[in-house]
């Protein structure tokens, strides 16, 4: 009894973990050392990033049923962002006020919803000033940017990528303050008639949640406080970036792109994903139709070319370590490991993943949120009823998941093209991971991208080695996934059929 | 007033269909109310109604002199309404520990109620560090209904505890209901007739997603006409102890 319970808990996990001892006991003496540790430290780089792919993927679906098309595009947008702020955040910057301000406004709406649901207005006209005020938003927003050379910012990053030397050079300068400062402000009253719009004037029927009123006031004024110091940095900020260390400047390049990508799936969720959740087969169509607008919008921003972003200097100095130790003090591009020579910053993307692995299994297991998603996956009404705000919990998850393939997307920006489609791949492995794992298993996901990766890798040398198309390295994964299915209908860890 | 809880006419429906057409009921404060009626009446859709989980198109719902109709189901919750699933659906995946944490409004709440609640069900306390899939059915039913008890609820919406348990852990459902509406106000779905009939001194028949009869539980026993007419064959089950 004892025994089938802990078969039925780490069966899955056990077969795993024999079948991969197994096979690289095959491999290792089939293939020979050297050529066996190099094909195993590239499937766990390929690893690496579908999990930071899979597991926004997994939990999203896990959670909330969404399967989220657009992730993978999030990846990409973090890879760009990521870029941009380590070759030159002028486009950043340039950009920061504005999208600020109007959160600002936005910001807003729990402190206009009180007041402004008394307002003396029939019922019958309410919807038509809600549109009207809707409307009326997006035309003072689009005034707010009309005229703003978009463009020539986004070619700064661009032009950096490409004449190195020195980037701020060729930059091109931010509008003077003089002709600036009107843009915030009208992004700011936009995002306040959008306020309006949300606090549903004369609407009487609506709850007003009960939260102590300092902390509305506190998030407006910080965010508006924000969007006068974006404002004023706009010149300077991206200077001192780039001046600053080219190390630290990564390390905030992870940080910014991740929040970028955090942020942009909150906006996401709640904007466009929210009103959709009962009629949830047009998700489908959404998150698709979101991914090819995006992924537009960046080939008209910066071309449908390519871009290497460079190493930083912590992983791009030349020769070779002798162990890993000895590159702690010359962060060198290439290790030593047992007699293969192998890229640094691949090593860096395993550590990445397995850090992120680390936080995600931290978060999900010992917090209070965890707690809550793992209910969520099995039962998400019941965790409603209990009176957790899961609508909440959505957008966190969401946003969560997207700030996760955005930080895999800047990780990979260095060793992989930056380009507009960079996201589709991995968006694909992204679910055959998922499903290997099991919808709505973060460490199903750890598991399945594992296999994935060395799936490919292994896939990759077979090919070259025996001078087979290299089709049979793509066509691995779906053949893993095959076999998982067939075993196990609702993948390796899997929460829910 | 002396209800804490009145459900005014509500029409509730899902997708197309019309479950509640026209369902008005009263809870006394301290009391424990029952509803009865026989499978698809509509008496686990009108406590989802209650607490917003399937909100009523129509109608009023007043909690302690509040309309809550229209709120969404957690907020409802926050006001004092705990909900006891049928189906024992706790959460597997959770220990028993997090299974009442979870459940925390406040933090600490569960440790103020884990003496009450390991009173009432000792078991659970043996069974804290396990996971929710590992309990019985029985077990997993008391956890249901402890869950519940972990934040200061003024209401309890408690659907079918006794389904499918053995006569004996009926009993000590029975004796755990009856020990917390000392505290708080319980309204029961039940199909165990002879359950409810000990527990409940007012009760309401449910049919065809209406309300067709209601009064003192005192009569209801009496008059073997009705419970059979509404209940038919809930009686014998219950009368047999299954």
């Amino acid at each position: 009894m004892k025994l089938k319970g802990f078969w039925q808990k780490n069966g899955a996990f056990l077969t795993v973990v024999v079948l991969l001892a197994a096979l690289s006991f095959v491999g290792w003496t089939a293939m020979g050392q050297k050529s066996f540790v190099r094909t195993m430290l590239s499937g766990l780089t390929l690893g690496a990033l579908y999990f930071m792919v899979a597991a926004g993927l997994t939990l999203i679906f896990g959670l909330m049923d969404v399967l989220n098309f657009a992730h993978g595009t999030m990846l990409m947008i973090g890879a760009y962002a990521g870029w941009q702020f380590y070759t030159n955040p002028t486009f950043l910057f340039g950009l920061a006020p504005l999208a600020v301000a109007l959160m600002a406004g936005l910001g807003a709406t729990s402190l206009l919803q009180p007041v402004v649901m008394n307002w003396p207005i029939p019922e019958r006209w309410q919807r038509g000033l809600r549109t009207a005020l809707l409307l009326a938003a997006v035309a003072v927003g689009l005034i707010g940017v009309l005229g703003l050379d978009i463009l020539g910012l986004a070619d700064t990053a661009m032009v950096a990528t490409m004449v190195a030397a020195n980037p701020l050079a060729e930059a091109t300068p931010q509008e003077p303050l003089a002709s600036f400062w009107f843009r915030p402000a009208l992004l700011l009253a936009a995002g306040l008639l959008m306020a309006l719009a949300q606090a549903r004037p004369g609407d009487r029927t609506q709850f007003v949640r009960r939260e102590a009123p300092w902390r509305k006031w506190v998030t407006v004024g910080g965010l508006l406080a924000l969007a006068v110091v974006a404002t004023l940095v706009r010149e300077s900020g991206p200077l001192a970036v780039l001046r600053m260390d080219a190390n630290w400047r990564f390390v905030l390049s992870l940080l910014t792109g991740a929040l970028i990508g955090a942020g942009l799936g909150a906006v996401v969720e709640t904007s466009m994903i929210r009103p959709l959740y009962v009629r949830s087969r047009f998700l489908v169509l959404l998150t698709l139709g979101l991914a090819f607008v995006l992924k537009e919008v960046t080939q008209v921003l910066w071309d449908p070319l390519a871009y290497q972003m460079s190493r930083p200097p912590l992983f791009s100095q030349p020769g070779k370590a002798d162990n890993i130790l000895a590159w702690f003090s010359g962060h060198n591009t290439t290790i030593n490991i047992v007699g293969v020579t192998f890229p640094s910053y691949r090593l860096f993307i395993i550590a990445l993943g397995v850090m992120m692995l680390i936080a995600l299994g931290v978060l999900m297991n010992y917090s209070r949120l965890g707690m809550i998603i793992r209910a969520g996956v099995q039962d998400r009404e019941m965790v409603e009823a209990l009176g957790i705000n899961v609508r909440r919990v959505f957008t966190l998850v969401f946003s969560l998941g997207t700030g996760l393939a955005a930080t895999g997307g800047i990780g990979a920006a260095p060793f992989i093209p930056v380009e507009p489609a960079m996201g589709d791949r991995f968006l694909m492995q992204g679910f055959i991971t998922v499903v290997i794992g099991g919808m709505g298993s973060y460490s199903g996901a750890a598991i399945g991208a594992l296999l994935l990766g060395l799936a490919r890798a292994f896939g990759d040398f077979t090919a070259l080695k025996y001078h087979l198309s290299p089709a049979i390295s793509e066509a691995s994964p779906v053949m893993i996934m095959a076999v998982v299915l067939l075993v196990r209908p609702a993948g390796l860890f899997g929460k829910k059929e | 007033m002396d209800d804490l809880l009145e459900v005014q006419d509500i029409h509730t429906y899902i997708g197309q269909f019309h479950i509640l057409e026209g369902v008005s009921l009263k809870v006394r404060r301290g009391s424990i109310t029952v509803l009865l009626g026989r499978n698809g009446a509509g008496k686990t859709t009108t406590l989802k109604s209650i607490l917003g989980l399937t909100p009523p198109r129509q109608g009023h719902v007043i909690l302690d002199g509040q309309e809550i109709q229209g709120r969404r189901a957690f907020d409802i919750a926050a006001l004092g309404v705990g909900y006891v699933p049928e189906h024992r659906a706790i959460f597997r995946d959770l220990s028993v520990a997090e299974n009442l944490r979870i459940a925390e409004r406040k933090k600490g709440d569960l440790d103020r109620k884990a003496d009450f609640i390991f009173g009432l069900f000792p078991d659970l306390k043996r069974l804290y560090k396990l996971p929710g899939n590992h309990l019985s059915g029985g077990q997993q039913q008391m956890l249901a209904v402890a869950r519940a008890l972990v934040p200061d609820n003024k209401l309890l919406l408690i659907d079918e505890p006794s389904e499918g348990l053995a006569p004996v852990l009926i009993e000590q459902m029975m004796e755990a209901i009856r020990h917390l509406s000392a505290t708080t106000t319980v309204l029961l779905v039940e199909q165990n007739f002879i359950m409810a009939s000990q527990l409940s001194e007012s009760y309401y028949i449910m049919d065809d997603g209406k309300i067709v009869h209601q009064g003192a539980m005192a009569d209801l026993v009496q008059n073997k006409a009705l419970i059979h007419r509404y209940l038919g064959a809930s009686v014998n089950a219950g009368g047999g102890g299954q």
